[in-house]
C-alpha cells in the first residue's frame, strides 16, 4: 500500500475500491482523529465534554435523518419520534424485573439498547409506510404526522405516565453497565458516545457500500428508474426506515442513558427540524456532513452563548442570538448550499492538487 | 468573493469568542443563572431575568456576602432541556459557580440528579413538589410554597369562600350536588403537569367529580374545543396549569363561550399580565400567589422598586411583574444561606445546603412572604398558601390555607414530593 494514490491510477481489485482507508496517509489521519477523540479530548478538554457529548449526541441523530434524506430521498421532518421511542423503549425496559446476577453482570444494558433500537425501527417502519404510494411533501406530511402521534399523543398521554411519575423517566446511572464497566462519570457517557458513533457509522458506511446503499441512492436519484431495473423500491425504502429508525432509537437510548432522565420536551418538532437543519448545514448526501453540521451547531450555541454572556445575558442581546442563528442557516443556504462537507472537500483537493491544480 | 466575506465573518466571530477570556478576583462569590427570555416561557422569564440581575446588585451593595460580591453568570437557554444541561456544566467546570439560580420545571428535573451528585444548590424557579424530598433532591431548592400545596390550596380556598358560600350554589348545595372540576393544561409539559396528580387528589377529598382533562398548549391561541368540553360538562371550576399567555386565551374564550365556571390559576399563570391580557375575563380568578405583587406596600418593596429603576432604567415600571418579586425571593434565599455558611468558614455547595439552608427556621424573606423552614428531611418551604381573587380591578386575598393546621397527618406522612 503506498502512501499517496498514484495520479491516473487508482484501483486494481474491488477490495481497494471499496477499502475504507485506501493509503497510508489516510490512515495515518485516522490515527490521529482516534488519539485526538480518544484521548485529548477526555483527559485534556474536560471542561468541555458535555459540548462533546451533546456534539456525538447531534451527529448520532443526523446519521439516520442523513441515511434517509440523503441517501434514499426519503424526507423525513419526524426523527425526535424515533429518538423518543428508542429513549422510553430503553427506560421502561431497564425498569423490568430483570434478575440480579444479569444486571450484576452488566448484559441487561446492551441488550435494551439493542431492544429499544429493533423497536424504534419497527415503529419508523410503520410510519415509513406510506412511503410506498406517497413522496415528496405528503411524505414530509406522513413523517410530521409521526411525531404528534408518537411523542404529543402516545408518548405524552400515555407512556410518560407509567409508574404514575408524571413526565418524567429516571433511569439510575448504576444500571447503565457494559460487563464490569458502568457508564457513570461524563468521561464514561463521552466513551459509550463515541463508540456508539463508530459502530454506527460504519454500520451505515457498510450499508452504503453494498447492494442496500446502491439500490437507496438509485430510489433516491430516480425512484422510476430504479423500479424498472428490477429493484424493489418499497423493500428497500423500508429497509431504509428500519435502519435509520434504529440508529434514531440507540440515539434517544444513549442520550437517555447520558441523563438518567427523559421528558417528552426532549423530543418535540424543533428537534426533527433541528436534525434536518443539521444535514443542511453539513451537506446532504454525505457522512462528514453530518459531523461537520453537528460541530457547526454546538460550536454556534456555544459562541452565541459566549457573546451573550459577555454583554450580561439580559435584554434584547437575546434577540440577537435567535436571530444570528437564523442568518447562519440562511447564510449557509446561499453561500454554501452544498454544505461544509463539500468546502471540506474542496479546501482538501486544493491541498491534494497543489501546486499544480488544474 | 460573497463566498469569501461569508467566511471571513464567521473567522472573526470565531476570533471574538474565543479572545474573550475572563479574569476574576479573588474575593467573589460566582452564582450561575440559567434563564428562559427567548422559549416557551419566556412570558413570565424575562421579568424573572430582570430581577436575578436587580436582587443580585442590591445584595453587592448591601454588603454581599460578609464583604464578597457575587457574580452572576447568566443566561438564557430558550427553554431548551439540552442546552441547560449543557450550559450547566458550563457554568460548574469554566465558570466555577458554587450555586445555581434555575428555572423551569423542565431543566431543574433534568438536572436534579446532577446537581446532587455536583453538591450544586440549585435554586429554581420552579416550585414542583418532586424537588421537595431531601431524599430524592438534596440540593434543588426553592422559596414558595410547592406547585401541589398551592393548586390544592386554591382548589380549597374555592370550596370554602365560593361553593361553600355563595348563594348561587345554594340550591345545589341543598340538594347534595357535587362540584364538577377539570383541568386545562399542557400535558407534555413538567411544570404545567407537576401538580395535577395532587390538585385532583384534593378534589376528590373535597368530593368533587372530576373531568376529563383538557390539553392545551402553552403558546396556544384559541381554546374553544377545551372550553366547549368543560361546557359540555358543566364544570364549576377550572384549575389552570398553564403560562399567563395561555390561560388568558383560555378565559377569554370562557368568557365568549359564557362557560360560567371559576377559574383557578398557577403560580406562573397568575400577574399583573393577566388582567391586561384577558381583559373583562379576569374578573374572579382565583390565583395562588407566592409573594406581594409589584410595587404593592410590603417590607422591602422601596429596594425592588428602586433597583429596578436603577439597574434597568429602559423597562417601564408598569411592565414589571410579580415575577420580579420572585426572583428577589430566590436571590434573598441564596443569599441567606451562603452568609451562613460562610460564617462556618468555608463557603461551598455542602455548606449552603447543611450549614445554610437548612438552618433556616421561620427565616422571614419580606416581600409578602410566608416565612420559609427548611430540614433535612423535608424541603418544603412553607405549609401556608396565599389564595388571592382577581375582583374589582385589583387582586385580593381570598383566602389563606395552612395544610399543616388543617390536614396534619396528610402534610407530614403522605404529601411530601409529588
Amino acid at each position: 500500500m503506498s502512501t499517496f494514490l498514484p495520479c491516473g491510477v487508482y484501483h486494481e481489485t474491488y477490495a481497494q475500491d471499496h477499502a475504507f482507508w485506501q493509503t497510508n496517509f489516510i490512515r495515518g489521519k485516522m490515527i490521529l482523529l482516534a488519539l485526538v477523540s480518544f484521548i485529548a479530548i477526555p483527559f485534556f478538554l474536560t471542561d468541555y465534554l458535555s459540548e462533546f457529548i451533546l456534539l456525538i449526541y447531534w451527529s448520532l441523530g443526523a446519521l439516520g435523518v442523513q441515511l434517509l434524506i440523503g441517501y434514499c430521498g426519503q424526507l423525513t421532518l419526524g426523527h425526535a419520534a424515533f429518538l423518543a421511542v428508542g429513549a422510553y423503549a430503553s427506560f421502561l425496559l431497564m425498569a423490568l424485573p430483570w434478575p440480579r446476577f444479569m444486571l450484576d453482570m452488566g448484559v441487561v444494558y446492551p441488550l435494551v439498547l439493542l431492544i429499544s433500537g429493533i423497536i424504534a425501527g419497527i415503529w419508523c417502519v410503520i410510519f415509513g409506510l406510506p412511503s410506498a404510494r406517497v413522496k415528496g411533501f405528503y411524505l414530509i406530511l406522513t413523517t410530521m404526522a409521526a411525531q404528534f402521534i408518537t411523542v404529543d399523543f402516545f408518548i405524552a398521554k400515555y407512556v410518560s405516565q407509567i409508574g404514575g411519575r408524571q413526565q418524567d423517566l429516571t433511569l439510575s446511572s448504576d444500571l447503565v453497565k457494559f460487563g464490569p464497566w458502568t457508564v457513570d462519570t461524563k468521561r464514561d457517557i463521552y466513551y459509550y458516545g463515541l463508540i456508539l458513533t463508530i459502530l454506527m457509522t460504519f454500520m451505515v458506511l457498510n450499508y452504503l457500500r453494498s447492494k442496500p446503499g446502491r439500490a437507496w441512492v438509485a430510489i433516491r436519484d430516480n425512484d422510476i428508474a430504479a423500479e424498472s431495473m428490477g429493484i424493489n423500491i418499497t423493500l428497500y425504502k423500508l429497509q431504509a426506515f428500519f435502519v435509520s429508525g434504529f440508529i434514531g432509537g440507540v440515539t434517544g437510548a444513549f442520550w437517555g442513558a447520558s441523563r438518567n432522565i427523559i421528558s417528552v420536551e426532549d423530543f418535540t418538532f424543533g428537534k426533527s427540524l433541528w436534525l434536518v437543519g443539521i444535514i443542511l448545514i453539513g451537506g446532504v448526501g454525505s457522512i462528514h456532513g453530518v459531523f461537520y453540521g453537528a460541530a457547526f451547531m454546538v460550536f454556534m450555541i456555544w459562541a452565541l452563548q459566549e457573546i451573550v454572556g459577555m454583554v450580561g445575558g439580559t435584554g434584547n442581546i437575546i434577540y440577537y442570538k435567535e436571530i444570528a442563528f437564523g442568518l447562519a442557516i440562511c447564510g449557509f443556504l446561499l453561500f454554501e448550499p452544498n454544505g461544509l462537507a463539500y468546502r471540506w472537500w474542496q479546501s482538501k483537493n486544493y491541498f491534494n492538487l497543489w501546486p499544480f491544480s488544474y | 468573493m460573497k463566498g469569501k466575506i461569508f467566511w471571513l465573518a464567521l473567522a472573526t466571530s470565531m476570533i471574538f469568542v474565543l479572545a474573550s477570556g475572563l479574569g476574576w478576583a479573588a474575593d467573589e462569590i460566582h452564582v450561575g443563572g440559567i434563564t428562559d427570555q427567548s422559549g416557551g416561557t419566556a412570558d413570565v422569564g424575562k421579568d424573572y431575568a430582570l430581577g436575578l440581575e436587580e436582587a443580585v446588585a442590591w445584595v453587592n451593595d448591601n454588603g454581599g456576602i460578609n464583604g464578597k460580591k457575587i457574580v452572576l453568570h447568566m443566561f438564557d437557554y430558550g427553554y431548551k432541556r439540552d442546552e441547560a444541561v449543557t450550559l450547566y456544566d458550563k457554568l460548574k467546570t469554566r465558570d466555577n459557580v458554587i450555586a445555581v439560580l434555575g428555572w423551569g420545571t423542565g431543566d431543574t428535573e433534568a438536572l436534579s440528579q446532577t446537581v446532587s451528585k455536583d453538591k450544586m444548590p440549585y435554586v429554581s424557579a420552579s416550585y414542583s413538589a418532586h424537588l421537595t424530598d431531601p431524599d430524592k433532591t438534596p440540593y434543588n431548592l426553592f422559596f414558595a410554597p410547592d406547585y401541589s400545596s398551592s393548586a390544592r390550596a386554591a382548589v380549597t380556598a374555592w370550596y370554602d369562600e365560593i361553593w361553600m358560600k355563595d348563594p348561587k350554589y345554594k340550591s345545589r348545595r341543598d340538594k347534595g350536588e357535587k362540584p364538577r372540576f377539570m383541568c386545562f393544561y399542557h400535558h407534555a409539559h413538567p411544570y404545567c403537569s407537576a401538580p395535577i396528580k395532587a390538585v385532583k387528589e384534593q378534589a376528590e377529598l373535597l368530593g368533587m367529580e372530576i373531568g376529563q382533562d383538557q390539553d392545551l398548549s402553552l403558546k396556544a391561541l384559541d381554546a374553544k374545543t377545551q372550553v366547549l368540553a368543560a361546557k359540555r360538562y358543566k364544570a364549576d371550576l377550572i384549575w389552570h396549569g398553564n403560562t399567563t399567555q395561555s390561560v388568558s386565551v383560555a378565559m377569554k374564550d370562557a368568557r365568549t363561550l359564557q362557560l360560567g365556571a371559576y377559574h383557578a390559576i398557577n403560580v406562573w399563570g397568575f400577574d399583573e399580565n393577566l388582567p391586561r391580557l384577558a381583559g373583562p375575563a379576569a374578573e374572579n380568578a382565583i390565583g395562588v400567589s407566592p409573594c406581594a405583587f409589584y410595587g404593592e406596600d410590603v417590607e422591602g418593596m422601596d429596594a425592588v422598586v428602586e433597583y429596578a429603576k436603577k439597574i434597568n432604567p429602559n423597562v417601564s415600571q408598569d411592565k414589571r411583574l410579580i415575577r420580579t418579586i420572585q426572583a428577589w425571593g430566590a436571590v434573598k434565599l441564596l443569599a441567606e444561606g451562603m452568609r451562613r455558611a460562610d460564617k462556618t468558614g468555608e463557603l461551598n455547595g455542602e455548606t449552603i445546603l447543611k450549614e445554610g439552608i437548612e438552618t433556616m427556621s421561620g427565616y422571614n424573606l419580606g416581600l409578602g412572604m410566608a416565612p420559609v423552614s427548611y430540614t433535612p428531611e423535608d424541603h418544603r418551604p412553607t405549609s401556608k398558601v396565599s389564595i388571592y381573587i382577581y375582583r374589582n380591578n385589583e387582586f385580593q386575598p381570598l383566602s389563606e390555607i395552612d395544610f399543616k393546621e388543617r390536614w396534619p397527618d396528610k402534610w407530614n406522612n403522605q404529601w411530601l414530593g409529588y
